[in-house]
C-alpha cells in the first residue's frame, strides 16, 4: 500500500517539477501561466470537493462557500497586518473553514445523499447573501492581498500555487490509501458493513467533511493572492453548483480528474472569449456531462484510466504466493466462553424474531448455529454485532456485557462478522479492503492470508474479484483483525463443492492459527458437521437442539424443522 | 404590534408560493421517487416565456397561458430525462441529476433572458382582497396560499382515495414492478412532470414582481420550497403547506427588523438545520442492507 503512494507521489512531485521549471524559465507566454495558475486554483477546489462527493458520495453544495471563507480570513488577515505573510494566511484560512465544514457535517453524521444536498445547498444560499452584506475585507478601499516577494511575478505565483496543488495531492493521494481513506469509500457503499469492521461512521464522515473544508479554504485563500481584490461573487451560490456539476463530470477524487475539471473550467470560457461566443455555455456543457456521467455511472477520469489499461500491456498481478509461517500471529484470547448469549429476544413489533435464545461459543472452538430460513440466524447475527436498534437479554464477549455499545465498538471489542451479502465497495483494492478490516497487518502478512483463502493478490481491485472469491475476502478481513469472536453468516454460499470442502479446512483451523472461536452459520450440513464441535438449531426464533452435530443433526425435530414434515408422514 | 402584523401578512404571498413549490417537490417525491432541485427553475423558465411575451406586446392573459404551457413542457422535458434514463437509479443519482439540470436551465435561462438585465415583470394580481385588522392582505397572497390549499387537498385525496393515486405510489417506490402490473409508468411520470411544472409555473408567475425577477434568483426559490418539503418530511401535504407559510410569515417578520433583515435568506438555512437535526435522531443506518 506504503509503496504504490509514494510511487503515485513520485509522479506528482515529477510533473510538477517539469510544470515549474517550464513556467518559471519562461518558456510559456506570460498569460498562459497566468491561466495556468487559475487552473491549478479551480483544481484545489475540485480536489476538496472530490473528497466528499467522490469518495463518500455526498452531494455537496457548498464547496466555495468554504472556499470564501478562506479568501475571507486571508483578506482579513491581510487588513490586519497580521505576520506570516501569504503563505500562512492561506494555511490559516484553510483552518477557519474547517469549522464551517464540521458543522454541515454535524447533521449529515445521520443524513445522507439527499438530506445533506438541501443543508449544503440552504448554507450556500445564506452563505451568499451574508458575504455580500459583511463585504470582502478590504474591498471597499481597493486594498490588494500582496504576494510573496519570491512569488511576486505571473510565473513565480504560479509556482506558489503550484507548490500548494502539488503537497495537497501527495496528502490526499496517502490519505485514499490508508484506513481513513478505506473507511470513507466502505461508508459510501454501506454504512453498516463499514461499521462492523470498527469504523466509526459519524468519524469518518466528519473526517471528510473537515479536510475538504480546509482544502477548499486554501483554495480560497489562494484566489485571493491570485486576483488581489475579491468580490462575494466569486464565491456565489452558482460557482458551487457548476464546481460540483464538473466533479461529477470529471471524477475530481482522481488526480487527474481535478486537472481536466480546473482545465474545463478555466479554458472553456476562454476559447469561448476568444470565439467571441458567450462564456456562460460552458455551465451547459458541464450540466450535460454531468447527466452523461451520471447516467453511465462512469466519470471521464474513470473513463480514461479504462482505455489507458486497454492499451497497456495487460500485467494480471500475480497469485500471491506466500509462505503459511508469514501468517499475522495468533493473538491471544481469554479461556472460558468466548461469546455468551442468555436469554436473547428479539421483536419486530408483534413479531417475534428469537425468542429466549441462550448460546454458549467456548474459547478456541467453532460452533454452528443451523436452521431453515426465517429461524432467525442472521437476527441473531445482528443482535451479537450490534445492528438492532433494541432486544432483551444479555449479550458478553469474552466475559464483558456488550450492552449499549454501538457496532462500531462491538467491532473493535472482537465480534467481527460477515454478511450474507457481498458488501465490499468495489472501488478498493483487495489489499485496501484488508487495510480497513484490521490495523497494522504487514505486506507480507496481508499476501500470506490472502494466499491462505485462496484469495487473488492484495493490487487486484474487488470490483474484477467473482462474487464467490469476495465471499472469502470476507472472510479474509474479519480473520485478519483476529477478534474474539468471529461470526461467519453463510461464507459457503455460491461456493462449488470442492471450495467448500477446502474452506472448511480453513475455517477449522481459524482458533489454532489466530486464536479466534468462531461461530458458523450454514446451510450447508457437510460443512457443519465437518468443522463444528458444537451447533445449535433455531426454529421460528426457538432454539429447538444444540449439542454435538453427530447427535443433533439426528433428532427427529431437527429433520422437521428441514424438511417441513414428519418423518411419519414422509413415509406415508 | 401594528408593524409586525403588517410585515408578517406581508409575508404571506411568499409564503404562499414556497407552500405550493413545497406541496409540488413533496408530490414529485411520492409520486416519481425524485428530489426535485430544478423543480424552480422549471417554473421560472416558464415565467419568463410570460415576460418575454408580455415585453413582445402581447395581451396578458394569453401570455400567462403560453407561460404555463411553457413551464408545463419544460417540466415533461426533465421527466422525460429522468424517467428515459434514470428510472432504476437510486435516489441519491437522481437528486444529482437534477442538480446537473439546475446548473443547466440556469445557464440556458440566464444567456436567453441577458443576465441580470432587469425585465418588466408585470402583476397578475394587484390590489389588496381584505382588510385583517386594519392590514391590507393582498390578492396575490389569498391566491397563492389559496392554491396551495387546493394543490394540498387534491394531491392528498388523489394519493389516498383514487387507484391512480395508489397505482402511482407503487410507481414511486418500484417502477420495475409497477411496469410489470401493467401501470403505464412512463405516461403517469410524464403526467407528473407536467403538471407539477404547471403549477410551479403559476406560483413563480405571482411572486415573480416581488422579487427581482431574474433567471437565477427565481430558480433557487427551491430552496425555501425544499426547506418546506422538509418540514412535511417529504410526506405530509399538510404540514409542507403549514411549513412554507410560516417560512413565508417569519421572513416578512425578519426583514421588518433592521439588524437582521440583511440576513433573512439564511432562515431556510436554519430551518433545514432544525427539522433535520430533529427528525432524524433516532435514525442510524443508512438503507444499504
Amino acid at each position: 500500500m506504503k509503496r504504490a503512494s509514494i510511487r503515485a507521489s513520485l509522479l506528482i512531485i515529477v510533473v510538477a517539477l517539469v510544470a515549474g521549471v517550464v513556467a518559471y524559465a519562461g518558456l510559456l507566454p506570460s498569460y498562459w501561466v497566468f491561466l495556468a495558475t487559475s487552473v491549478l486554483i479551480t483544481g484545489v477546489a475540485l480536489q476538496s470537493l472530490g473528497l466528499v462527493a467522490g469518495r463518500t458520495g455526498m452531494i455537496a453544495l457548498c464547496q466555495m462557500s468554504f472556499a470564501g471563507v478562506g479568501a475571507w480570513t486571508v483578506g482579513y488577515l491581510n487588513i490586519a497586518e497580521a505576520p506570516g505573510g501569504l503563505a500562512a494566511w492561506v494555511l490559516a484560512g484553510g483552518l477557519a473553514a474547517v469549522p464551517f465544514g464540521v458543522a454541515i457535517g454535524l447533521p449529515a453524521l445521520r443524513l445522507r445523499g439527499i438530506n445533506l444536498a438541501i443543508v449544503t445547498l440552504s448554507f450556500a444560499t445564506a452563505f451568499d447573501t451574508i458575504l455580500a452584506t459583511i463585504t470582502y475585507p478590504g474591498q471597499t478601499d481597493f486594498l490588494q492581498v500582496p504576494r510573496p516577494e519570491l512569488f511576486d511575478t505571473d510565473e513565480g505565483y504560479f509556482v506558489f500555487v503550484l507548490l500548494f496543488y502539488a503537497g495537497i495531492a501527495i496528502a490526499l493521494e496517502f490519505l485514499s490509501r490508508s484506513r481513513l481513506g478505506a473507511a470513507w469509500l466502505a461508508v459510501r457503499h454501506s454504512e453498516r458493513a463499514a461499521a462492523a469492521h470498527g469504523v466509526r461512521i459519524a468519524t469518518a464522515k466528519l473526517s471528510a467533511f473537515a479536510i475538504s473544508a480546509f482544502v477548499a479554504g486554501i483554495s480560497g485563500g489562494l484566489l485571493a493572492g491570485y486576483l488581489g481584490t475579491l468580490v462575494s461573487d466569486n464565491f456565489g451560490m452558482m460557482q458551487s453548483l457548476s464546481l460540483y456539476a464538473v466533479a461529477v463530470m470529471t471524477g475530481a477524487h482522481f488526480a487527474e480528474g481535478a486537472i481536466i475539471g480546473g482545465l474545463l473550467v478555466v479554458m472553456f470560457p476562454e476559447i469561448l472569449r476568444r470565439l467571441d461566443w458567450p462564456q456562460d455555455i460552458g455551465n451547459v456543457l458541464f450540466a450535460v456531462g454531468a447527466t452523461q456521467a451520471l447516467s453511465t455511472g462512469e466519470t471521464m477520469s474513470e473513463t480514461f484510466r479504462r482505455q489507458l489499461r486497454k492499451l497497456l500491456p495487460a500485467h494480471a498481478p500475480k497469485a500471491a504466493k506466500a509462505v503459511a509461517r508469514e501468517l499475522p500471529p495468533a493473538v491471544r484470547h481469554a479461556a472460558g466462553p468466548a461469546l455468551a448469549i442468555e436469554g436473547l429476544t428479539v421483536r419486530y413489533g408483534s413479531v417475534v424474531a428469537l425468542n429466549d435464545v441462550s448460546l454458549t461459543v467456548a474459547a478456541g472452538t467453532v460452533a454452528g448455529l443451523i436452521g431453515p430460513n426465517g429461524a432467525g440466524k442472521s437476527t441473531f447475527i445482528d443482535a451479537v454485532a450490534g445492528f438492532l436498534p433494541a432486544y432483551e437479554g444479555r449479550i458478553r464477549l469474552a466475559g464483558k456485557a456488550l450492552e449499549g455499545m454501538a457496532a462500531h465498538r462491538r467491532a473493535r471489542e472482537g465480534a467481527r462478522r460477515t454478511w450474507q451479502t457481498n458488501r465490499i465497495a468495489p472501488e478498493l483494492t483487495v489489499g485496501g479492503y484488508l487495510v480497513l478490516a484490521a490495523k497494522g497487518l504487514s505486506a507480507s502478512e496481508t499476501r500470506a492470508l490472502l494466499d491462505w483463502l485462496d484469495c487473488p493478490h492484495p493490487d487486484t481491485p474487488v470490483v474484477s474479484v467473482d462474487a464467490g472469491t469476495r465471499r472469502l475476502l470476507d472472510v479474509a478481513g474479519v480473520v485478519a483483525a483476529r477478534p474474539a469472536v468471529v461470526l461467519l453468516d453463510e461464507p459457503a454460499a455460491g461456493q462449488s463443492h470442492e471450495e467448500t470442502l477446502r474452506l472448511g479446512q480453513r475455517i477449522a483451523e481459524i482458533p489454532k492459527l489466530f486464536g479466534s472461536a468462531v461461530l458458523l452459520v450454514e446451510h450447508d450440513m457437510d460443512l457443519v458437521r465437518a468443522v463444528c464441535s458444537e451447533v445449535t438449531v433455531l426454529d421460528f426464533g426457538q432454539v429447538i437442539a444444540s449439542g454435538p452435530p453427530a447427535r443433533v443433526l439426528e433428532q427427529g425435530a431437527v429433520k422437521k424443522a428441514y424438511l417441513g414434515i414428519e418423518e411419519e408422514s414422509a413415509a406415508a | 404590534m401594528n408593524a409586525l402584523l403588517t410585515s408578517a401578512v406581508a409575508g404571506l404571498t411568499a409564503g404562499g408560493t414556497y407552500a405550493l413549490l413545497g406541496v409540488c417537490a413533496v408530490f414529485t417525491y411520492r409520486l416519481v421517487a425524485v428530489v426535485n432541485f430544478a423543480g424552480a427553475a422549471i417554473g421560472t423558465a416558464g415565467t419568463f416565456v410570460l415576460i418575454a411575451l408580455y415585453e413582445a406586446g402581447f395581451p396578458i392573459w394569453p401570455s400567462v397561458l403560453a407561460g404555463i404551457a411553457a413551464g408545463t413542457a419544460v417540466g415533461v422535458a426533465v421527466g422525460y430525462i429522468m424517467t428515459r434514463w434514470f428510472s432504476e437509479a437510486g435516489a441519491s443519482t437522481k437528486a444529482a441529476v437534477t442538480v446537473a439540470l439546475l446548473v443547466g436551465l440556469i445557464a440556458v435561462g440566464l444567456r436567453l433572458t441577458g443576465g441580470q438585465h432587469p425585465h418588466n415583470m408585470p402583476e397578475l394580481f394587484p390590489g389588496s382582497a381584505f382588510r385583517l385588522a386594519g392590514v391590507e392582505v393582498t390578492i396575490a397572497s389569498v391566491l397563492t396560499i389559496g392554491l396551495a390549499a387546493l394543490f394540498t387537498v387534491l394531491s392528498d385525496l388523489f394519493l389516498n382515495r383514487t387507484k391512480v393515486g395508489l397505482n402511482l405510489r407503487a410507481l414511486a417506490d418500484r417502477p420495475m414492478a409497477a411496469e410489470l402490473l401493467g401501470i403505464r409508468v412512463q405516461l403517469l411520470s410524464l403526467l407528473v412532470w407536467g403538471m407539477t411544472g404547471a403549477f410551479t409555473t403559476f406560483a413563480l408567475m405571482i411572486i415573480a414582481p416581488q422579487r427581482s425577477p431574474n433567471f437565477m434568483t427565481l430558480s433557487l426559490l427551491v430552496v425555501p420550497a425544499l426547506a418546506a418539503a422538509l418540514v412535511g418530511l417529504f410526506r405530509s401535504f399538510w404540514r409542507t403547506l403549514a411549513g412554507g407559510i410560516a417560512l413565508g410569515v417569519v421572513e416578512g417578520l425578519a426583514s421588518s427588523v433592521d439588524s437582521i433583515s440583511q440576513y433573512r435568506s439564511a432562515i431556510p438555512f436554519l430551518v433545514v438545520l432544525a427539522v433535520l437535526l430533529w427528525s432524524q435522531r433516532e435514525a442510524r443506518w443508512d438503507e444499504a442492507r
